[in-house]
């Protein structure tokens, strides 16, 4: 379970990030939507206890936290999945082995992970996840920088993991039809705000306000 | 050519001299240069990462060390280890050690200010993912250390080579005593002077077979890690 009392998060005057009270059950799935500089990231780091804010939070097992900007380690794409997992080296390797199969990385575990193409680090980014438990997993655009059939496959990833011991999801994104796949809830954020809090069949056929009527109007034009 | 050719004999005859020479640059530039990065790397990353007062100013003096002249660092180290100075007790003017004092003054703002670029480039978004996998302290700065390690040679190389090269502060507080503090690069100028050429490219030839050598080490020690397909 998470709750936030009283978050805020300020950079200087400016409040980027302003949330009276957000309560997430243990094994529920959120999506975190709106435009570029909305706070989605925001909360995803206040929550993963990566930057300091004001307020206060509370959160109930192990927390995994996938950033946007996910660094390949300069090692082999086998290392990159081994190097934070403990145990010994072949239950380690046998269990990325696993895991690189699930994400069709299998083939390149002998690569420099840095020479990986985008949808092959987001992928191995999965990877990384896939060999670790954790209750609560906070995953922020991990479709951000890849192609439809990579966006499929790595949807199926997260749901297989999520449903596996009924992980509770925290997931950015910008696209409604993703939030519609992976998650039941969608809180829209406007300037560090929630401006909207409905579930994720609602929210794309039936936006409660103006805002999220605007922000599924200008997908549907696509 | 000629004068080539005798300069490499006299390598291959390993004069005593010039093996001498050879051997206080070495040691001169591996201290002073393993000083420096003791010294200047954990700097680099406080003076990036560090949430402390003065961290702005401190980095712009270290940024403008990094210009400092070597020839005024040699008179400020004179200076203060001059038999009248607040060090001049210690007798240690005219040493290889205030030669290594001297070089450490000169090459731990460079490294300092090359190790929080490395910081700067790569810190905060390696951290993020290292923190978003539960990975603990020793963890990450672990994988900070591997993950920037062909970056934070270059430091290390870029500190070895501007301390082997040195002439101005070495020449100063050395003394560039036979058989004592004389260095490649005071040997050199100073043969140059004599118009002695052959001893003095004899040095010159040391002096590229040991970049040469150190870039070939650098090289192999990273060798792999991009073309493991």
């Amino acid at each position: 379970m998470i709750e936030c009392k009283s978050i805020i998060k300020k950079y200087g005057e400016r409040t980027v990030l302003d949330i009276p009270s957000l309560k997430i059950e243990k094994g529920e799935r959120v999506a975190l939507t709106g435009s570029n500089g909305s706070g989605k990231s925001t909360l995803l780091k206040i929550i993963s206890g990566i930057i300091p804010f004001e307020g206060e939070l509370s959160t109930e097992g192990k927390l995994l936290y996938m950033p946007q900007k996910n660094i390949p380690f300069d090692m082999t794409v086998l290392s990159n999945v081994t190097f934070s997992m403990t145990g010994k080296r072949k239950e380690k390797e046998e269990k990325a082995f696993e895991a690189l199969k699930k994400t069709g990385l299998d083939a390149l575990y002998k690569k420099n992970a840095c020479v990986l193409s985008g949808g092959e680090q987001a992928r191995l980014a999965l990877a990384r996840i896939l060999v670790l438990h954790c209750d609560i997993l906070l995953l922020d655009e991990p479709t951000g920088a890849v192609d439809i059939e990579a966006e499929e496959l790595i949807e199926k990833i997260i749901s297989d993991y999520i449903n596996e011991k009924n992980r509770t999801l925290i997931l950015s994104t910008h696209s409604p039809l993703q939030a519609k796949r992976l998650t039941d809830k969608v809180l829209m954020l406007d300037k560090g705000k929630i401006a909207e809090d409905s579930s994720s069949e609602e929210f794309i056929h039936s936006p409660k306000t103006q805002f999220g009527k605007k922000f599924i109007d200008m997908w549907r034009v696509f | 050519m000629d004068k080539i050719l005798e300069a490499v004999n006299m390598l291959l005859a390993m004069d005593k001299e010039l093996i001498h020479i050879i051997g206080v640059t070495l040691r001169m530039s591996f201290f002073s240069t393993l000083i420096s990065c003791i010294i200047g790397m954990p700097m680099g990353v406080i003076l990036e990462k560090g949430r402390f007062r003065g961290r702005q100013l401190l980095k712009k003096i270290s940024s403008t060390l990094m210009g400092l002249p070597p020839v005024a660092a040699g008179l400020i180290v004179y200076m203060l280890f001059t038999k009248y100075g607040i060090f001049g007790s210690l007798g240690l003017l005219f040493t290889v050690e205030i030669m290594v004092v001297a070089q450490v003054i000169l090459i731990t703002p460079v490294v300092t200010c090359l190790t929080s670029s490395v910081v700067s480039v790569s810190g905060k978004n390696l951290r993020e993912t290292a923190r978003g996998l539960s990975l603990s302290r020793k963890k990450t700065m672990g994988l900070f250390l591997y993950h920037n390690r062909k970056a934070l040679l270059s430091v290390l190389l870029t500190a070895f080579g501007r301390s082997i090269a040195e002439v101005g502060a070495v020449s100063l507080v050395g003394g560039n005593i036979q058989w004592k503090t004389r260095v490649m690069t005071t040997a050199i100028l100073l043969e140059t002077n004599k118009g002695k050429f052959t001893f003095a490219l004899a040095l010159g030839i040391v002096l590229l077979l040991i970049s040469l050598t150190v870039n070939v080490l650098a090289s192999l020690l990273t060798k792999g890690d991009k073309t493991d397909d």
